[in-house]
């Protein structure tokens, strides 16, 4: 018996379901997309005080990180392609939690 | 194998650029995310969800990997993901993880009918053998088998030495060994 074969031949790759990646897609986009509107409403719910505290330099690092944040959303959108057409899956539970950890950060 | 590894420093990338990896990374890894997902779990149900899990948390945390990466092949990083999604997913559910891979229907071959009877039972008993073993052991035979990785890739995956992971998958050989060969006794070949 030749175990090593046996296990080759039992343990063959498996193709995913060409439904998957366009799912893993639609997650992706829906989340830089959610995150990009995040970072926006973030910025349009300022008030003055807080907008005349970013001119002190002290205060960068929190709206620095957001933009940081948000470009990742944007530049993410090239993994969406033409995928995007798609109705959203039922998967959208982790892709939830994590746009409200997204939105947490961005609104710290 | 591509990769999509790059030795150009993470610091100087550009945002386009780690986006462009991590797509590649993604086309390049799907096959073997998903391979191990459901090899972990028996089903395909789970092992979409796993796999689609997998690249969202690799996504958030890429350039950070990419960095601390220093060059060397991202997939074991990927393929740790997948396994700690794997066992989170078993201990979620309470319940023995090796209870699934059992339940994975071999693949079909161009043999014989009289050598695809005897085939699919060597490999449903295989699998089931497989199942019996510890977790660290079956995993490392699932990376090895089902995914092509190397020693260095699996050590990497599972966060062992490569020491350690030789010893690992040499264990884990012979241990399905002797459970096979008892199974099937002692004067089968």
């Amino acid at each position: 018996m030749d175990l090593e074969a046996l296990l080759s031949d039992a343990l063959r790759p498996i193709e995913p379901p060409e439904s998957l990646a366009a799912r893993v897609e639609d997650t992706l986009s829906a989340i830089t997309e959610q995150a990009a509107a995040a970072l926006g409403s973030w910025a349009d719910e300022l008030s003055d005080s807080e907008l005349q505290s970013l001119r002190d330099p002290r205060n960068w690092v929190r709206p620095v990180a957001a933009i940081a944040v948000g470009g990742a959303a944007a530049g993410a959108l090239a993994l969406v392609g033409a995928r995007r057409r798609r109705k959203p899956s039922g998967l959208r539970a982790g892709a939830e939690r994590i746009l409200g950890e997204l939105s947490a950060e961005l609104r710290r | 194998m591509s990769t999509a590894d790059s030795s150009k420093p993470a610091s100087v990338a550009s945002k386009a650029e780690l986006d462009r990896e991590f797509e590649q990374l993604y086309r390049d890894h799907l096959r073997d995310v998903y391979s191990y997902s459901y090899y972990r779990v028996g089903n395909h149900h789970d092992a979409e969800d796993l796999t689609e899990q997998a690249f969202l948390q690799a996504y958030r945390h890429f350039e950070r990997a990419r960095r601390e990466s220093d060059g060397r092949p991202m997939r074991p990083w990927l393929i740790r993901i997948a396994h700690n999604l794997a066992s989170n997913h078993h201990r979620d559910k309470s319940r023995r993880p090796e209870s699934n891979i059992e339940a994975v229907e071999p693949p079909a071959h161009p043999h014989t009918t009289e050598r695809v009877v005897e085939g699919r039972e060597e490999l449903r008993l295989v699998m089931r053998k497989l199942d019996d073993l510890p977790e660290d052991r079956r995993d490392a035979l699932i990376m090895r088998f089902a995914l092509d990785m190397s020693n260095r890739e699996i050590a990497r995956a599972l966060g062992r030495s490569d020491g350690a992971t030789k010893v690992l998958i040499h264990r884990a050989l012979k241990q399905l060994e002797e459970q096979m060969f008892s199974e099937n006794g002692p004067g089968s070949d």
